[in-house]
Parts: structure tokens; C-alpha cells; sequence
């Protein structure tokens, strides 16, 4: 469909006068005028005459109980139409990726029934890293940091571990191993040379103080 | 994206550090690329023996991993799961011979085992694994090594915590014995080990639960 020129549309909702109007223009308004015209004329069709016709071409349906009826109108197609404002989809999407996504609530972990909290916490002034490595993880780098957000050279970390015996090692500035000396609990790691891991045993939520 | 994605992205990136941090898998394709080479075969063939055994091979991959991480030499590695190797049989027999007639838990192997590396006697262990045969020994073992650890002779340590057991402490609150004991010992004034234990013993069971 073409646009209405602007000028005849002014024309039409009477802002312009139609003898300002080019001729062809002129043309097309006493057309559409006089479509408005025929259309204002025409009564139309009453919306009762029209429920009444189409209850004559459709007979009444077969009365269905309750039951029926709940499962026809379950089982019927319907078109639904959703608006959402962009803001308010996107807090939504925000606010289910934090609750999926982030393990940590309250501040801290949430362990299971059976698991508990491990603190870690160790004094290493000067140290730009440090990390624990133990039989919770593996043995793997890079898993769990110690945090020293203050500067202090008091790094800590917390972590939601399965319950019972662990042993373990902080790794300071990637290289060096070193034993918690706030463990309390040492096994020689059995590998010659004299090395103590630190032995932790997590409670199981249900058991911690 | 769809809602369904967003949704099955989110579960499992929630899903994959649980993974990751229980450690799930099993035998020596973990090794892969965290052990030496030259010390695979090896410890392959070890852990190949424990499970022959039934003995829990889980200690020795986490041994072999623990070698690994350290850049522990391949020698001494293999050393060190042999070693590993050998106290789970000591343990095993130990077990055999305080709850006879059972095949033990491997679960109950490993704790042995782990008692043996932290230092317990066999004749300690083996007492205290009778005070309960059907819980776990893993606490009472931590608690008696913790005890002894602490010079605390061993025979007393293990009769108080049969006592705390007779009264009614169970699991990790075993652990509260040595750490009560570590505190008396400690007090200002200074007590000796059996002072100590006998102060612990007076306050049976109503022990203060400890950190872990």
C-alpha cells in the first residue's frame, strides 16, 4: 500500500483547505470524500444481527459435564500473546543466572548433609599468591585460592568440602609448598624427604559447632 | 537465546565445579599427564595389585596425584604409593584381626591405613577398632594420632577414649577428646599429659565441641 501524501491526509482530517490542494490531489480527495461519505451512510451491520446468524448456521453443541468441558478447553489450542518489557526480561534473566550460577548465598557456602565448611587460613606477608591443593581436589592447581583483599598477609578461603579426612598443602607464590601451620594435624607425605601435609577433618554440617 | 538454553547453560556450569571438586572418576587414567611417565607403569601395576586385593586404590591415586603436583621425582613417587600400598595391607590385617570373620569396608581400610601413616601402633588401633566395629573408626583413629601427636601416652590416650565412648561420644566428637586434652595441657600453670587426662575424663561427656 502507498503512503497518503501528508497534504491530502491534512486535507482529509480538515487542517487544510482541499482548494489548496494540487488538481490531482484535488482528484484523489473528492474520491476518498466521497468513499467517507458512502460509508457514513451505510448503517451497519449490528453485531447482535450477526451472533444471531451465525447461531442459525451452527446448531447448539452437545452439552458436555464438567469434566469434559475443563479437558476441551485444556486441550484446545489457544494463541497466546506475551508482552514483556526488555527491562523487565532482562532482571529476570539476571536474577535466575545469579541464582543458578553462583554457588556461594548468605555470604558463604551452603554445604550438604554430608558435608561441612574448611576455613583456610595462613600468614604469609609478601606472598602475591597463595592456594591449597589436597586430596579434595585432587591435588589440583589453581582450584582454591586464598584471598588477602586487605593487604594484611592474612589470606583466607572458605569451601564447602565432602565430610571426613583430607590432607593438604598450601602453595604460596605458585612454587613453594608449605604446611598449615594452623592445622594441628601432620602426616609425613611418605614421599623421603621429610614433608608434612596438614590433615583437615571436615564435620558434617549437622555436626559443626 | 531461548529460556531453555539460558536454563541448561546455567545448570551445568552450576553442575561441573561439584564434579570437579568430588573428585569423581576412578584408577589410573586420571594419572594421565599429572605423573611422571617413567613412573606409570609402576604405579599402574600397584594399583593394579590393590584392586586384585580389594583394597581401596583410591588412596594411591590420590598418593600418585599428590607425587605428581609436587614434582616429586619418579622414583621416589613410586616409593611413595608402594609405601601406600603396604600400610593398606597392614591395615587390612589389622582389621582381620580385630573384627574377625568380616570383610572390612574399604572405607574402614583407608582410615586404618591413615592412622598407620599419622603414627598410631598396630596394638592401639587395633584396640580402638574394637570399641565399635560396625561405626566407623576414622574419628577414634584421628583422635588417638591427635593424642599421641600431642605426647600423650598412647595406652592412656586410647583408654580415655574408650571411656568417651562408654559415655556416649560418637564420629567426630571423638575429636573433641584430644582437642579438650590439647587445651588442658596447655592452660596457664601447666599440667601434666595425665592431668590433663584426668581433667578431660572428669568433664566425660559434656565436651566442648572443637574445630575440626
Amino acid at each position: 500500500m502507498s503512503p497518503l501524501d501528508p497534504r491530502l491526509q491534512e486535507a482529509l482530517d480538515g487542517e487544510r483547505d482541499p482548494g489548496d490542494l494540487p488538481a490531482d490531489l484535488r482528484d484523489a480527495y473528492a474520491r476518498l470524500n466521497a468513499v467517507t461519505h458512502v460509508l457514513k451512510t451505510t448503517p451497519p451491520v449490528s453485531v447482535a444481527s450477526r451472533v444471531m446468524a451465525e447461531i442459525r448456521e451452527n446448531p447448539a453443541p452437545v452439552r458436555r459435564g464438567p469434566a469434559r468441558r475443563l479437558i476441551h478447553w485444556l486441550g484446545r489450542p489457544r494463541a497466546v500473546t506475551v508482552r514483556l518489557r526488555p527491562v523487565w526480561t532482562l532482571a529476570l534473566a539476571a536474577g535466575l543466572a545469579t541464582v543458578l550460577l553462583l554457588p556461594w548465598s548468605n555470604g558463604g557456602p551452603t554445604p550438604g548433609v554430608a558435608q561441612g565448611i574448611a576455613s583456610f587460613v595462613g600468614h604469609f606477608p609478601g606472598a602475591r599468591s597463595v592456594e591449597v591443593v589436597g586430596s579434595f581436589n585432587d591435588w589440583s592447581r589453581g582450584v582454591l585460592h586464598l584471598n588477602d583483599d586487605d593487604g594484611d598477609g592474612i589470606w583466607h578461603a572458605k569451601a564447602v568440602l565432602p565430610a571426613g579426612p583430607h590432607e593438604y598443602m598450601f602453595v604460596v607464590d605458585g612454587e613453594r609448598w608449605v604446611s598449615d601451620p594452623l592445622a594441628g594435624r601432620y602426616v609425613d607425605d611418605g614421599f623421603g624427604a621429610g614433608q608434612q601435609n596438614s590433615v583437615l577433618i571436615v564435620r558434617p554440617v549437622s555436626a559443626q559447632p | 537465546m531461548s529460556w531453555k538454553l539460558v536454563l541448561a547453560l546455567a545448570l551445568v556450569a552450576r553442575s561441573a565445579p561439584l564434579v570437579a571438586q568430588n573428585g569423581n572418576g576412578s584408577g589410573t587414567t586420571r594419572l594421565a599427564g599429572r605423573v611422571p611417565a617413567a613412573a606409570l607403569p609402576a604405579i599402574d601395576s600397584i594399583i593394579a595389585a590393590a584392586a586384585a586385593e580389594s583394597l581401596p586404590t583410591e588412596p594411591l591415586v590420590q598418593k600418585a596425584l599428590e607425587g605428581g603436583a609436587k614434582n616429586i621425582p619418579a622414583d621416589r613417587l613410586v616409593n611413595g604409593v608402594r609405601r601406600g600400598l603396604l600400610q593398606l595391607r597392614q591395615a587390612r590385617a589389622i582389621l582381620g584381626h580385630a573384627v574377625p570373620g568380616q570383610s572390612p569396608p574399604e572405607g574402614h581400610v583407608a582410615a586404618v591405613a591413615a592412622a598407620l601413616a599419622r603414627g598410631l601402633s598396630g596394638p592401639i588401633v587395633e584396640r580402638l577398632l574394637t570399641l565399635a566395629p560396625d561405626e566407623p573408626p576414622g574419628p577414634a583413629l584421628h583422635a588417638a594420632a591427635d593424642l599421641v601427636a600431642h605426647h600423650f601416652d598412647p595406652d592412656s590416650a586410647a583408654d580415655l577414649l574408650v571411656e568417651a565412648h562408654n559415655k556416649g561420644l560418637r564420629g567426630v566428637r571423638l575429636l573433641d577428646v584430644a582437642v579438650a586434652a590439647d587445651h588442658e595441657l596447655q592452660r596457664p600453670g601447666g599440667r601434666t599429659p595425665s592431668e590433663a587426662l584426668a581433667h578431660v575424663r572428669a568433664m566425660l561427656p559434656n565436651l566442648r565441641p572443637g574445630r575440626p
